[in-house]
């Protein structure tokens, strides 16, 4: 068994004792699964030993969040591992303690002003609405992408004193807002190619989430399908059913490929940004198809909260607009492939991933 | 990895198929400046270029991956993968030779006498012999277990065959017909049974071609009619009652390649012409999608072409990569006309008008062709475990 099986067994074996919940105002998200998590040193994952991270490779982080996102879990893991704490360090800022939730905004309404006179990592202070924070109200520190003077600033706040406002996705995840009034923050200012990195590592990150939901719940529908009997034989034995569950997997199968290629291109340190803004718009693409049939295949049970179903096609339907809307990426890809001229599409097609 | 499993590997990056991929480039850009060929859709049927198909076979760009005592170059599929989707890309005129290099040249290295490889794999690798897929009938369309056409053994020990094939691609231009024939009656109890495949000289006397004209008028198609046709008893192709199986490892080459994503890339180059011209955001974002598209459809063929370097026949991903991908050739035209003011027309004098024309005439034949996606997506429910 290899480092990352072992990795995602502990991940999987931990999750067994934390079924997925429908998530209320009471109840936002996973607390004692985080502690289990962090208790594993899971939550430090593919960030570097001497930042306090637990150390590993990029795809061990992401094997991890791909299962938490199979299992729905309710806990900030993707935006840490993924997109905030690999930011944190490489700004060379202080990774706040991997066992405190750390998440990733972007925020095009913050701006940042220094309070010293360095340019490499220093202190700011923030001002300015945050939208659609990913676990507010249950992160402790919030990485967010503001506006400075000088150009864009990657900011590390600790929000645990900040009141949130209770907005939720689809799924119930938070999504809440935070007013920053000349909160103080340490800081980076980031040239305008990294800002467009960090933005599409966290259209990645959810993209990695999308896949591994569009995979469990293809999973989940195949099991139902061989299970529910109708007119005496298994739904799966009926041809109009295996025609469905075919469709799926075909989208399955494209965005799991595309994804893993533009993890390797993250990896690789090489177009990031198209790589990420392909397979965010390919995955999202999918849910339409993928959502739609496993309901369909799930029947009325599969439409009420009895059945975990939902956990999932609820999580798809948000995701694939969080992190820039599909239709956002979408012109992000289509004017890069553009970016050499009316005739560079297919040089740019084999070049991205 | 499980050949059956529905998901395969990442494909590894190959610094050599990089390299041939930018010496196909260049050719094909001054090929194109030298007016050498037109750029159209769907030219893996309807370009038929001897002379560039030779050019190709000079070029060590044909039978890439077999032995170099059979004319091949012994190079990887991730190579060739590269060649071929250049070409495809370009819409270029490889349809002559497409069939020979994709799937016969394989079944006859898999299947083949030693004196048959070496009698045609060299000139299969030239570029200058080419074969027709001898499947369909008249009567046997997705039942191709429901075929009638017949072989029986002369006195002699050749084979005397009877019947007739269809929706053959280019056999008006091709030298041989690897063609399923039933060899003994048809056994209710195993409907895979009594199959055998045979290559056939189409020059053979008692064999008749006639064409069969598709949507736009294009002569591609044929019925192959066999009236007591002899075929020397050497021709036998693999072993006799083994066709079913043989035909089955035929169809992953030849379901598995670029051409099941790409017959209509050539029009969404046209369109990213015209986007790079206009000013519409709608357009780019559907630029965006169709790249996305193609870039997941990329690295699922690359996958299988992987599979295929590492000796395994991935029938069932082949299977999915073409349901998905000959899905996407047909959205094209609908994705590109919601953005674009456009009216098809194959005398357009608009580039994207007659890129257009041709993909939609050529539409219904993507998801026919080499299996249709019904018949697809029952493989794939077979690798689900459904069936």
């Amino acid at each position: 068994m290899s480092d990352q099986d072992l990795v995602v067994e502990t991940v999987r074996d931990i999750l067994t004792g934390f079924e997925p919940f429908a998530l209320t105002a009471e109840r936002r998200w996973d607390a004692g699964l985080w502690s289990a998590l962090a208790s594993a040193g899971l939550t430090g994952v593919g960030l570097p030993e001497s930042s306090g991270g637990s150390g590993g490779e990029l795809a061990d982080a992401v094997a991890i969040v791909r299962t938490l996102a199979a299992g729905a879990a309710a806990v900030p893991v993707a935006e840490q591992l993924l997109v905030a704490g690999p930011a944190v360090v490489a700004a060379d800022l202080t990774l706040p303690p991997v066992d405190e939730p750390l998440t990733f905004a972007l925020g095009p309404a913050v701006t940042a002003h220094a309070s010293d006179d360095g340019d490499g990592p220093g202190r700011f202070t923030l001002s300015g609405t945050v939208t659609d924070v990913a676990w507010s109200g249950a992160a402790r520190h919030l990485v967010v992408l503001a506006a400075g003077a000088a150009g864009p600033v990657l900011g590390l706040i600790d929000v645990s004193g900040i009141e949130a406002t209770s907005a939720v996705n689809l799924a119930g995840e938070p999504r809440g807002s935070l007013v920053l009034d000349d909160v103080a923050a340490s800081g980076a200012l980031l040239n305008s190619a990294q800002l467009e990195e960090l933005k599409a590592r966290y259209a990645l990150t959810r993209a990695v989430q999308l896949a591994a939901a569009l995979e469990q719940v293809l999973a989940w529908t195949v099991q139902y399908a061989g299970e529910r009997v109708q007119f005496g034989r298994p739904l799966g034995k009926f041809q109009a059913i295996q025609m469905e569950l075919a469709e799926m997997s075909g989208e399955v199968t494209a965005v799991t490929a595309l994804t893993d290629a533009a993890v390797q291109a993250v990896e690789r340190d090489e177009n990031v940004v198209l790589a990420a803004a392909a397979a965010k718009v390919r995955a999202g693409a999918a849910v339409e198809v993928v959502a739609r049939l496993a309901h369909q295949v799930h029947g009325a049970i599969g439409f009420t909260q009895e059945h975990k179903l939902h956990h999932l096609t609820k999580r798809l339907w948000s995701w694939r607009d969080e992190a820039g809307s599909e239709l956002a990426w979408s012109r992000v890809l289509g004017a890069g492939v553009l970016a050499d001229g009316p005739d560079g599409l297919w040089p740019a097609l084999t070049r991205i991933v | 990895m499980s050949t059956n499993s529905l998901t395969l590997a990442p494909a590894p990056r190959s610094e050599a198929a990089e390299q041939v991929r930018a010496e196909v480039r260049e050719f094909l850009a001054a090929e194109l400046a030298a007016g050498s060929f037109t750029t159209h859709v769907d030219t893996w049927l309807s370009g038929v270029d001897p002379a560039f198909s030779r050019k190709l076979g000079e070029r060590g760009w044909l039978g890439m991956t077999w032995p170099k005592k059979y004319g091949g170059h012994e190079r990887s599929a991730m190579e060739r993968y590269a060649v071929t989707e250049e070409l495809l890309a370009a819409g270029a005129p490889v349809a002559a030779h497409w069939i020979a290099d994709r799937q016969s040249g394989p079944n006859l290295l898999t299947y083949g006498t030693e004196q048959q490889r070496q009698e045609l794999l060299p000139r299969i690798a030239a570029g200058e012999c080419y074969f027709v897929i001898g499947m369909s009938e008249p009567d046997s369309g997705s039942d191709l277990a429901s075929i009638r056409t017949k072989a029986t053994r002369n006195g002699g020990g050749d084979w005397v065959v009877n019947g007739a094939k269809v929706w053959t691609s280019n056999a008006h231009h091709s030298h041989y017909a690897i063609t399923l024939v039933r060899t003994s009656p048809q056994d209710t109890a195993n409907r895979h049974a009594g199959m055998s495949q045979l290559l056939i000289d189409l020059s053979l006397p008692g064999i008749t071609i006639n064409p069969i004209r598709i949507l736009d008028g294009g002569h591609h198609f044929n019925e192959m009619v066999f009236e007591d046709v002899v075929v020397p008893g050497d021709m036998l192709l693999g072993e006799e009652g083994n066709g079913w199986h043989q035909v089955t490892a035929e169809l992953a080459f030849e379901r598995s390649g670029p051409e099941r994503f790409l017959s209509t890339y050539p029009l969404v180059a046209e369109f990213a012409r015209r986007v790079a011209a206009a000013d519409d955001p709608a357009a780019v974002a559907t630029l965006g999608r169709l790249s996305a598209s193609i870039l997941a459809l990329r690295q699922m063929s690359l996958r299988i072409a992987a599979a295929l370097d590492r000796g395994e026949l991935p029938n069932i991903p082949a299977a999915l990569v073409k349901d998905v991908g000959t899905t996407f050739e047909g959205d094209v035209i609908d994705e590109i006309r919601r953005v674009v003011d456009v009216t098809p027309s194959l005398d357009s004098p608009d580039p994207l008008g007659r890129a257009l024309a041709e993909a939609q005439l050529h539409a219904p034949g993507y998801t026919l062709r080499g299996g249709t996606n019904e018949i697809l997506r029952g493989i794939v429910a077979r690798g689900l475990g459904l069936r």
